[in-house]
């Protein structure tokens, strides 16, 4: 997590077909955000200007006074012999970055105020007699900055020196292990024994602060980052510092707690292993951990995010910056989203409803249960009611609306998904589901007219509907009465990731992909269009919401040949005239640090990573 | 268009075949035998020659025609598994290089590593390298001296050679823990000082194993077979031999003083007194005598060196490089810090490239490695000097008798472990 706050924002999303290219990173389809993300407004530096591309300095006039400066608009300096040219107000820590030189810190965190506490920014300065905190100093004009000068390593190590003289031997037990700003620096700066004499001071280690976090106090450095966050990002100030010296800690006001919505972004930014989520401690270790970059699905927002998986498990969601959408953050809400990708899968195709309660229903071979549906479809063609669910991604919605359209002779589309849920002052917006943009513009582009779930639970009231093939089986309305009427139908296909009591009715299950387990795209409120990597194959017998309508519509006699989603988006894409300037594989998320084969890439052999012959590791599941 | 391949006459069907009627050429009756050429696969398991390696022999009657030496029975794909590891991780690999003087490769190895951090190691680790490399090339030259015997008919140097072999591999063991792969020395030092007592029974050992020595000496370098077989057999002239990149006791046989130990003195050498034996014909013979003379040398080396070896550190105290003691590992947050990062990602060494040799058993071990900043290698080459050795067997021994052949592959000495890597 620590590499979370050093990244440039990535501009994963394309901009839109309208117009001409812009070169924003993130274009926008629709209006300006319906919630705009409150907060830090912080934005990171544009690059150097070289002295070439800036205007000419104007004629001297030689006034007295501070000299003009060399590129008028910016200021000009010098970091460890290096000329860099910035806008007025910009850190030292940034502007040494745009060169190179990587200043140390703790407590900075590029979009939040700053404490300049930690102080292991510290650096040469031509302008002061003593070392100055880079985070805190704005550069000027003509400065002369050294960051490797003898004077400023000893200040890195005795602030390292100080940091560790209390912290507990914990690495082996620490869930920070392998990515800790204490760990890394310590290498990096100290790497010296220590010089202790006598017992540590002893804090609370468990400290529970709210529904989803918990601190080790003795962990902490008192960077303050999460009071600042909670503070100044959503708003809500529910930690404070309190004590004196040695024997100060991070804890929640009295009688309250640290249940914001937003509470484990504080885990994210701690530089230390001192806030842990109480979720994720003790669930697997940092290095055994792959990360693939994603979009949430918790809700229409679409934050971008890291899924870092093991084997066949997701294991937590990160965030992942995108200047665009989420800046550096995302909700509690979301990050829960990843145990549906865990478990209650539907995993095997199943043929023939469940009878009573408790009975165990044949599961068969896809192949098998591709062939019956097909059939049943066949029966009852131009009868069909259809239900897409806003949580598929575009790939499917095109290849199942296409299958719905040409095979099945739909004309109208019912619209299922989550139900709605209340929207918070920040990211997370009452849409639960991350595609419902994606659905309007595919039907719109396919020709096919949307309907609300109200309609069709009408239709199965009255008799009228006596088949159904549902694309994802989450639904707006109570479930369980849904599914009451859903076991009246003669036919009822379902495509599912997950079970529900809707499942259970299905005369033909079919089991379907999660968002992990394929490439491809989510359009998000805003009409964002956001790429999504596969990070493990699919889980059992699943396959993708595409790659099912593929294989019934070539078993009804159709022509679907497509063989991923990316051809999917290639060849059915083109109708939906917002999907016309994407381009599907550049604006992949990069999922690899260096271009090219890694040594140890993600399942660069083709296996997941953390594949084991014999079984998965022996860490405790989910 | 005419069938020019076609024969002018068609052959009557009476007429003998000579591939299939014992008759077809009257004159064979009462001949001399065919002199046709004939293919003979010696290896890649033969009991004349030690190492994995197969040479396709196109013999003219007891003279070599044509040879082609072909190796790969024994690649592991040494060069590219060290990208895929830590730095250390990449020690045991080696020893896989020439498993007859592991200790050797893991030094050079671990030279080359230090010299691309720009380490100075403790001097007493300086003195221990030297002591192992010194005891596992009386070892490799015994291995070699000892097999060449039997090859060529004696068996008794073997099992000399083989009980003096037993008893360094048991000061080996007690030195490193392992009698063959070794995996000893860690970037910055040694992992562990010498044993309590062990000097002295080194020096016993020595004793003996030159007794051993002398006695395998005594059999074979006046032994009438022996010099018939070895002597004016397998030769190389000085020019041919540096040509094909030859080193070590091989190119000193003949008659080039070039020794990596004398020429740039690593560790402690230039302290030791010691000389290099130069041959003159470059023959299997000279390379024999080389390969005697070394090990007497080798003796009087580490003698000296355990006589000389100061007390001090055994490894450098920088935890950027060395893992800390255990108490501080378990008992302070420095320690476990220090520790966890050099076992998940190893020894950071500095971006760059760099070229390091020392002087093995066989000749020049030279390291060609790249490390891009990270704590793995980006590229790990090793020049094995056993492969320019074999390369050049075709040009020495094509046109000889076949029975030439075995001395010379006996003195050149092929370990499959290096040249196939």
């Amino acid at each position: 997590m620590s590499d979370n706050d050093t990244k440039k924002p990535t501009g994963d999303a394309q901009p839109p077909p309208k117009g001409a290219p812009t070169d924003t990173p993130a274009a926008k389809i629709g209006s300006q955000p319906s919630n705009p993300p409150a907060g830090a407004k912080l934005d990171t530096p544009p690059a150097a200007h070289s002295a070439p591309t800036a205007p000419p300095p104007p004629p001297a006039a030689k006034p007295a006074g501070p000299p003009p400066p060399k590129n008028p608009g910016f200021v000009t300096c010098t970091i460890d012999g290096k000329e860099v040219v910035v806008k007025p107000g910009t850190n030292m820590i940034e502007a040494a970055r745009m060169v190179g030189s990587d200043i140390p810190y703790f407590c900075y965190h590029p979009r939040l105020s700053i404490a300049a506490n930690c102080r292991m920014c510290m650096v040469e300065a031509s302008n002061a007699p003593k070392l100055v905190p880079g985070c805190q100093t704005p550069l000027v004009e003509g400065q002369v900055i050294k960051t490797t000068t003898p004077k400023v390593k000893e200040q890195q190590r005795a602030v390292m020196e100080f940091l560790l003289l209390n912290h507990p031997v914990d690495c082996s037990i620490c869930d920070q292990a392998g990515e800790c700003k204490l760990q890394d620096y310590y290498m990096r700066y100290d790497y010296r024994p220590s010089r202790l004499e006598g017992g540590k001071v002893m804090k609370n280690k468990r400290k529970v602060l709210g529904p989803r976090v918990v601190l080790d106090q003795e962990r902490c450095i008192i960077c303050s980052r999460c009071v600042r966050f909670m503070n100044e990002i959503p708003k809500e100030p529910q930690l404070g510092i309190f004590g004196r010296g040695s024997h100060e800690v991070i804890d929640t006001f009295p009688g309250s707690e640290l249940n914001s919505n937003y509470s484990l972004n504080t885990v994210d930014i701690c530089p230390v292993g001192a806030l842990l989520s109480r979720d994720f401690r003790f669930r697997a270790r940092s290095w055994f951990l792959s990360a693939a970059p994603s979009v949430c699905t918790g809700c229409s927002r679409g934050c971008n995010i890291y899924a870092d998986f093991m084997a066949q498990d997701t294991y937590r969601y990160r965030p992942r910056e995108n200047e665009a959408v989420n800046k550096s953050w995302m909700c509690d809400h979301g990050r829960a989203t990843y145990k549906g990708l865990n478990t209650g899968r539907v995993l095997s195709a199943v043929v023939g409803r469940q009878q009573g309660t408790g009975t165990a229903r044949p599961e068969v071979a896809r192949k098998e249960a591709i062939q019956a549906a097909a059939k049943a479809l066949s029966g009852v063609k131009g009868q069909v009611a259809v239900l897409a669910s806003p949580v598929a991604s575009n790939e499917d919605l095109l290849a199942t609306l296409t299958f719905a359209k040409a095979t099945l002779g739909a004309k109208e589309i019912y619209v299922g998904g989550r139900p709605q849920g209340e929207a918070d002052h920040y990211l997370l917006t009452a849409d639960r589901n991350p595609n419902r943009k994606g659905l309007e513009l595919i039907a719109q582009g396919l020709g096919l007219a949307l309907k609300p779930f109200e309609d069709l639970v009408k239709a199965l009231d009255g008799g009228k509907v006596k088949a159904l093939y549902a694309v994802g089986t989450e639904v707006p309305g109570n479930v369980e009465t849904f599914a009451q009427a859903a076991a009246k139908l003669d036919v009822f296909v379902a495509q599912a990731t997950n079970e529900s009591p809707l499942t259970a009715q299905a005369t033909v299950l079919l089991p379907a992909s999660a968002h992990v387990e394929f490439d491809g795209s989510f359009v998000q409120v805003d009409g964002l269009i956001q790429r999504f990597r596969k990070a493990y194959p699919s889980k059992g017998d699943a396959v993708g919401h595409w790659a099912l309508a593929a294989e019934l519509s070539r078993e009804m006699g159709g022509t679907a040949a497509w063989t991923s989603s990316r051809e999917v988006f290639r060849e059915l894409g083109k109708q939906v005239a917002a999907f016309a300037g994407f381009d599907w594989d550049k604006s992949a998320p990069p999922d690899r640090e260096k271009p090219g084969i890694n040594p140890l890439p993600t399942a660069a052999d083709g296996r997941p990573p953390g594949y084991r012959e014999f079984g998965a590791p022996r860490v405790r599941g989910i | 268009m005419a069938d020019t391949h076609k024969p002018v006459s068609p052959p009557t069907p009476e007429a003998p075949n000579p591939d299939t009627d014992a008759y077809a050429h009257e004159a064979e009756l009462e001949a001399h035998l065919q002199t046709k050429r004939m293919y003979v696969n010696m290896g890649p398991s033969h009991p004349a020659t030690h190492g994995t390696v197969r040479l396709k022999v196109e013999l003219e009657g007891e003279n070599i025609a044509e040879i082609d030496c072909e190796i790969g029975f024994l690649h592991r794909g040494f060069q590219k598994s060290c990208e895929n590891v830590t730095w250390t991780q990449c020690l045991p690999y080696t020893d896989r290089l020439n498993y007859v003087s592991a200790m050797m490769n893991n030094f050079g190895f671990l030279n080359a590593v230090e010299k691309l951090i720009g380490l100075e190691i403790p001097e007493r680790a300086q003195y221990i390298r030297v002591i192992g490399s010194e005891l596992h090339r009386i070892h490799d030259h015994l291995t070699c001296v000892g097999a060449t015997g039997m090859e060529l008919g004696g068996f008794a140097p073997f099992l000399f050679a083989v009980e003096a072999r037993e008893l360094i591999m048991d000061r080996v063991a007690e030195l490193t823990g392992a009698r063959l792969t070794t995996n000893f020395g860690r970037i910055g030092g040694m992992n562990r000082d010498l044993p309590e007592g062990w000097s002295e029974k080194v020096i016993k050992t020595l004793d003996k194993v030159m007794e051993h020595v002398n006695e395998i000496d005594g059999l074979l370098s006046r032994n009438r077979i022996f010099v018939d077989r070895t002597k004016d057999t397998g030769i190389i002239t000085a020019a041919d031999a540096i040509d094909y990149g030859w080193t070590g006791p091989c190119l000193r046989a003949c008659g080039v003083d070039y020794d990596v130990r004398k020429v740039k003195p690593y560790w402690v050498y230039d302290r030791m007194e010691f000389d290099v034996p130069v041959g003159e014909k470059g023959d299997n013979y000279d390379r024999y005598l080389m390969r005697i003379e070394e090990m007497k040398q080798s003796d009087r080396i580490i003698r000296q060196a355990l006589q000389q070896i100061p007390a001090g550190p055994i490894i450098l105290d920088d935890w950027r490089i060395a893992l800390p003691p255990k108490p501080e590992v378990y008992g302070t947050i420095e320690g476990v810090i220090s520790h966890f990062k050099l076992v998940m990602e190893g020894v950071q060494v500095p971006a760059g490239e760099v070229y390091d040799c020392t002087e093995a058993a066989n000749g020049e071990l030279g390291w060609y490695m790249v490390s891009d900043g990270s704590g793995r290698p980006y590229k790990v080459h090793v020049r094995a000097p056993g492969y320019p050795i074999l390369s050049a067997v075709p040009h020495i021994i094509k046109g000889k008798l076949l029975a030439d052949l075995i001395p010379t592959f006996d003195t050149i000495n092929m370990i499959g472990g290096e040249v196939e890597q």
